[in-house]
This record gives structure tokens, C-alpha cells and sequence, in this order.
């Protein structure tokens, strides 16, 4: 897991750094984005293993940057969590009809969500390879 | 009532003593002279006994009734004297008292129906004085004899037409019901009779002093009754009644002068031509007088009635448009509190995160004991703000139709345990036992998340309303589909709360008083839970104490389909 590269892409500054340091204390590499489109710019030039993106953002929204990252053939193996306030049956609909990978309703336990990163990349890895 | 009834028995019973005495015998007068000055008392003892509102009218009939015995006495002294006797006198001066008296009594009795009532008896006694003065005083003013004897004659149908115009006038008011005015009219009527047979043929000791001593009798029994009060009061009708009764009486009105002269023309005897051409134009000018005011009165209430409806109905839409704006705000403050709960998160994100972070052993500067325990206070607290704000998110939505189901088939039995293995360290904390009982596995379609939230609510609630040491049962039944139930030993529910307990933002008054936290949602949550799985959900105190919630759930949850879910969907 050391040095596996995540993008944080969210527009409130103090869970961004909340999510950041607890991901870097768990031995991630992580990338700063605070806006969409800073976001997509960042995975489109960076490759990230995974990317946490907040869906409430200026610019670009959460659900359009899942959707452009889809469509970009580089960002094929980039696993998307989306975080957000919003969690009614609907709004998670849209989003893994986006092609979000996982779901993060806030308020979340920043150790669960390093915790859930782990689990989703070890199921990744082990079921891409087959 | 008593006095009156007595007071009838005796008189009666007197009646018939009469008939035993030897005809025109000094006993028959004794006894005669005797029941009519006997009458007259007991009318004014009646007054005393009854004390109407206004005595005056019986008082009156007091004097009427007394001057008539008073002419009897003279009447039996001189022995059958000739017409005009000084007997005459008295008898024609009592008729105006008893006359005087029907009418005050009609004007008061009337209320505000004193107007047709008075039209209706001016008819019938125009009707009546035209037989009258056909059939009885046409023939004696024109017959033989001094002009004395003639007026006198004339004089007594006179009179009965003033009576029968005071009788009138009561038939139209609400008064005719009562006891009384039964046993004035048949006094009345009994005296009308004796008074029209009396110009044919009469001697002392005839069968018709029966009527005139009846009539003595009958009178003073209804100022003696208790029902005579009602007389004297004014009684309001509301409606105007166009009864069979009130209309037979117009028609028979209009007939009476074409009857009258069929019948004259009949016999042959003189036609009486102006008197039957005024009283058929009088009667027929009041008649149509009648017909216009009753016409108009139910005009009147026709109008009123159209008006009330107008009004009703104004006052109907103008809740029905209330009403509507009523929802709106009741909605737009449903999506306040659902925006305000999504804003909330946010904040409560950071809170959570970073007391976390600060709490984290591995962290860089280690807390000291004293600022940890701040800490976990404050993430305590943070758990708790959030599960508010989830409770109010879920009360919105639930408000606005948006609960949607994910369901499936599980064992409430297996799912209470979950519940109770989340709920055993709080329990422990409060001195607490929690049991399960499920004995076999009770299969249902439903939603688990949510049955699980309503587990927990129902747990949580018992934890926090039983005192240490008690006990928290949880049974799960396979009956009817699938029964959950949730027992405490706690303070239970205070009387009529049963119903209320799940109503959004109740709290109970036992919570209140023990000053336990709260925010009176957590079961209308749970029953919104129940209703929309279409199951169905109770409480009730148990008899050792403590309260039992029973859930019943249907084998297949029926959502019920609420507008706002059709909008969700699309």
C-alpha cells in the first residue's frame, strides 16, 4: 500500500486536510485538488491508484468528473470514491451509474474510509488479474 | 298537578250529585251556586299555586267565572226569570273578562308569531260570526218581543264569537300543547255549546247545566295545573310551519260564506245577503293577506337560506385555499430541514474527523489522560448532534413520500440479534440485561436497514426510560407474518399515551418529569418504518410494569405509494 498514489479532490479545505493527513499516515501518496477541474487535471496527468472526490464542488461536480474520468481510456484503472452530504437512494444511484466504485456518505470516520481505500484496491488488484 | 286533578275529580264527582237531587230542587241550586263561586276561587288559588310570569289573564277568568256564578246565584233566586233579568247582566259582564283575558294571554304566548296568529284568529272568528249571525242572531233580532229581550238574546252568540275569537288566536301558537290549554279549550268549548242550546230550550235541572258546571270545573283545572305557567310565557317557533292543519283552516275560511248561502238557499230562508258579502270580502281580504305573509316568510327563509349557503361555501373555499397553503409551508419547511441537515453534515464532517485524528494513538504528540477524556466527550456529542440531524433528514423525507424501500428476504429473529449484540455495550453501561427470544426463524420481505434503525430506536428507548437493574426483553414470532417485540421493566407509559407516543415531536410526560433527553422522534420514526412496510405498530404498559412495543409486519411488505415516491423514481 506505501506510496499508492490517491487524488483528494474536495472543496472544503479542512476535510480536505483531514483526509489527506489521515491517508498519509496511513502510508498513501496523496494529491490536492480543489475544485473539478483541478481534479480531472490532476488524474489526467497523474495516473492515481484512486481517487476520493467530493460530489458538492464549484465548477465541475463530483458526478461529472466520475463521468469524464470513464470516459478518459488513461484513467481506465483509477477506482472512484465519491464522498458526500447527500445520500438519499437517488443521488447514490447517479453516482455509481457515473462509474463510482464506492459510496462515502459524510460525516465519515476518516480511518474507515483509509481502511475502506485498502479494501478496495486489494479487491481491485486481485480481481483485475483475473 | 295534583291540586288539579283533585280539583277535577271533585268537580265531577259534584256533577253527578246534581243529577241525583230532585229537579229545580233548592239542593240543585245549592249545588249549583256553590261549584261556580268554588271555580272562580280556584282560578285565583291557581294564580297563588302556580305564580305565572303574568297572572293578570287568570285573574281576569278569575272574575269572569265568578260574575257568571254570581248571575247564577240571582238567576236561581229570582227562579227562571224573564229575559232581560239583572242575570242577564251579570252573565253578558262576564264574557268581556274571559275575552279580555284569552287575548292578553295570546299576545304574550305569541312571541313573534303574534302577527299571523292574530290573522288567523281574526278569520276563524269572522267565519264563526257569520254562522252566528245567520243561523242564530238574524232570527232572534228580527223575531218578536220587547228590544231588550232582543239584544239580549243576540248578546250571547254575540259574546261566543268574541270567545271563540280568544280561542282562535291560541291554536296558532306553540302554547296549544300544553295540559292547560286542553282543559281551557274544552271549558271553552263546553261553555259554547251550553251557550248555543240554551236559546233553544231551557229550564233549571236541565242535561245542559252539566256543560256550564263542566265548564266551571275544567277552567279552574287549568289555572290549577302547573302547565298553565306556560301560557303566560313567551315560547319562540323558530320556523313557520305551513301544516295541514294551517292550510285546511284558510280553505275552510274562504268556504264559509259560499256554505252559508248554499245552506240558507237551501232551507229557503232569507239569503242575509250583506252580512255574507262583508264576511266573505273580509275573510278573503285576511285570507289573501295570510297567503302573502306566509308566501313572503318562506321568501324570507329561502333568501337566507341561499345567502348561508353563499356564505358556506365561500367559507369552504377559503379553507380549502388555506388549506393548500397550509401543505405548502408544511412542505417548504420539510425541505428546509432536509437542506439544513445536508449542510449540516459538512461541519459535523470536520468535527468527527479531527477529534478522530486527535484521538488517534498513533499520532504524532500523544494526549495526556485529561484532554482525551475532553475529547471523548466531545466525539459523545458530535455522535449525538449527528443522529439528530439524521433523525430530523429522516422525518423530512419521510414527510415528503421520499421513503424508499430495498427489500428482501430476512429473519427478524437474526436481525434482532444484530440489534441486540449493537445495543449490549449501552445496555451493560446502564445496568442493564438484554434477552432474545427466538425460537424459530420468522422469514419476512423487508427493508433491513431500516428495521434495523427501528430496532435500535426501540432498544435505545427502552435503555433510556428503564431504571438500573431492570430487564430488556426482545422476542421475534413468526404470526401472521412477523411479530417484533420489545419489553422493558421501565417507568412505562402515563395513562392515554399509547396512541400519542408516536406522534413527531411527542414526549412523553413521564420523560418529561424525569427530565430524560430527547426529541420525540425516534418512535414516530419507527412507525413510519412499520406503516411503510404496511405492517402496524403498538405500545401498551405491561402489568408488572413497563412498557411493551409489539410490531407486526406483513410477509411481503406493502409499500404504500405516496406521491412524492412517483417523483423520486422519475
Amino acid at each position: 500500500m506505501s506510496g499508492t498514489l490517491v487524488l483528494v479532490a474536495e472543496d472544503d479545505e479542512d476535510i480536505l486536510l483531514l483526509v489527506a493527513t489521515r491517508l498519509e499516515r496511513d502510508g498513501f501518496e496523496v494529491l490536492q485538488a480543489r475544485d473539478g477541474n483541478e481534479a480531472f487535471a490532476l488524474a489526467h496527468k497523474r495516473h492515481p491508484a484512486v481517487a476520493v472526490i467530493d460530489v458538492g464542488m464549484p465548477g465541475l461536480d463530483g458526478f461529472e468528473v466520475t463521468a469524464r474520468m470513464r470516459a478518459d481510456e488513461s484513467l481506465r484503472n483509477t477506482l472512484i470514491v465519491l464522498l458526500t452530504a447527500r445520500a438519499q437512494e437517488a443521488d447514490v444511484r447517479r453516482g455509481l451509474d457515473a462509474g463510482a466504485d464506492m459510496y462515502l456518505r459524510k460525516p465519515f470516520s476518516p480511518a474507515k474510509l483509509s481502511t475502506s481505500l485498502k479494501e478496495l484496491l486489494k479487491r481491485h488488484s486481485s480481481g483485475g488479474g483475473a | 298537578m295534583r291540586p288539579a286533578w283533585l280539583f277535577c275529580g271533585a268537580g265531577v264527582t259534584v256533577i253527578g250529585i246534581y243529577y241525583l237531587l230532585p229537579t229545580g230542587g233548592q239542593g240543585q241550586f245549592v249545588i249549583y251556586d256553590t261549584v261556580g263561586v268554588t271555580s272562580a276561587v280556584a282560578i285565583a288559588a291557581g294564580v297563588r299555586l302556580n305564580r305565572p310570569a303574568n297572572p293578570l289573564p287568570w285573574l281576569l277568568f278569575a272574575v269572569g267565572n265568578l260574575l257568571f256564578a254570581v248571575a247564577d246565584i240571582i238567576f236561581n233566586i229570582l227562579v227562571n226569570p224573564k229575559v232581560p233579568s239583572i242575570a242577564d247582566g251579570f252573565y253578558l259582564a262576564g264574557y268581556p273578562f274571559l275575552v279580555a283575558g284569552l287575548l292578553l294571554l295570546l299576545v304574550h304566548a305569541g312571541g313573534h308569531h303574534r302577527v299571523p296568529a292574530l290573522g288567523e284568529a281574526l278569520i276563524v272568528t269572522i267565519a264563526f260570526a257569520l254562522f252566528q249571525w245567520v243561523f242564530l242572531m238574524a232570527p232572534f233580532a228580527r223575531g218578536e218581543g220587547t228590544l231588550a229581550h232582543r239584544a239580549v238574546d243576540v248578546a250571547y252568540p254575540g259574546m261566543d264569537t268574541l270567545l271563540i275569537a280568544g280561542l282562535a288566536g291560541f291554536f296558532v301558537t306553540a302554547a296549544w300543547r300544553t295540559r292547560a290549554f286542553s282543559l281551557l279549550v274544552a271549558s271553552l268549548v263546553a261553555l259554547l255549546i251550553a251557550d248555543e242550546l240554551y236559546l233553544g230550550a231551557y229550564a233549571s235541572g236541565s242535561w245542559i247545566d252539566s256543560l256550564w258546571l263542566l265548564s266551571y270545573v275544567l277552567w279552574a283545572t287549568a289555572a290549577l295545573h302547573p302547565s298553565m305557567r306556560d301560557l303566560s310565557e313567551p315560547r319562540r317557533v323558530r320556523s313557520i310551519r305551513v301544516s295541514r292543519w294551517r292550510l285546511g283552516l284558510l280553505v275552510g275560511a274562504l268556504m264559509t260564506a259560499p256554505t252559508v248561502l248554499l245552506v240558507q238557499w237551501i232551507r229557503g230562508a232569507s239569503l242575509e245577503v250583506p252580512a255574507i258579502f262583508t264576511a266573505a270580502v273580509v275573510i278573503s281580504g285576511v285570507v289573501m293577506l295570510r297567503l302573502t305573509g306566509i308566501l313572503r316568510a318562506l321568501e324570507r327563509l329561502r333568501v337566507r337560506e341561499r345567502v348561508a349557503r353563499g356564505e358556506a361555501l365561500a367559507a369552504q373555499a377559503e379553507l380549502a385555499e388555506r388549506n393548500i397553503r397550509l401543505v405548502e409551508a408544511d412542505q417548504l419547511k420539510d425541505e428546509f430541514v432536509a437542506l439544513i441537515s445536508h449542510d449540516l453534515r459538512t461541519p459535523l464532517t470536520s468535527i468527527i474527523g479531527y477529534i478522530e485524528l486527535a484521538l488517534d494513538p498513533e499520532g504524532d504528540s500523544p494526549l495526556d489522560e485529561e484532554r482525551q477524556h475532553y475529547l471523548e466527550v466531545v466525539s459523545r456529542n458530535s455522535e449525538r448532534l449527528l443522529h439528530l440531524v439524521d433523525d430530523l433528514l429522516f422525518v423530512a423525507r419521510v414527510r415528503s413520500g421520499q421513503l424508499v424501500l430495498n427489500l428482501e428476504q430476512l429473519d427478524l429473529g437474526e436481525l434482532a440479534a444484530e440489534a441486540i449484540q449493537a445495543a449490549r455495550p449501552d445496555a451493560e453501561n446502564a445496568g442493564l440485561s438484554l434477552s432474545l427470544e427466538a425460537d424459530q426463524a420468522t422469514l419476512v420481505e423487508a427493508d433491513r436497514a431500516r428495521l434495523l434503525t427501528l430496532l435500535e430506536n426501540l432498544i435505545s428507548n427502552a435503555i433510556k426510560f428503564t431504571p438500573r437493574g431492570g430487564r430488556i426483553d426482545v422476542r421475534a414470532l413468526p404470526a401472521a407474518g412477523g411479530v417484533l417485540e420489545v419489553s422493558d421493566t421501565g417507568i412505562g407509559l402515563a395513562a392515554g399515551e399509547a396512541e400519542l407516543v408516536f406522534d413527531r415531536f411527542f414526549r412523553s410526560r413521564n420523560a418529561m418529569e424525569r427530565q430524560i433527553s430527547g426529541t420525540g422522534l425516534g418512535l414516530f420514526i419507527a412507525r413510519s418504518i412499520v406503516e411503510a412496510h404496511g405492517g402496524s405498530i403498538s405500545a401498551a404498559n405491561r402489568e408488572d410494569g413497563g412498557t411493551t412495543f409489539r410490531i407486526t409486519l406483513p410477509l411481503r411488505a406493502k409499500p404504500q405509494q405516496t406521491p412524492g415516491t412517483a417523483e423520486l423514481v422519475a
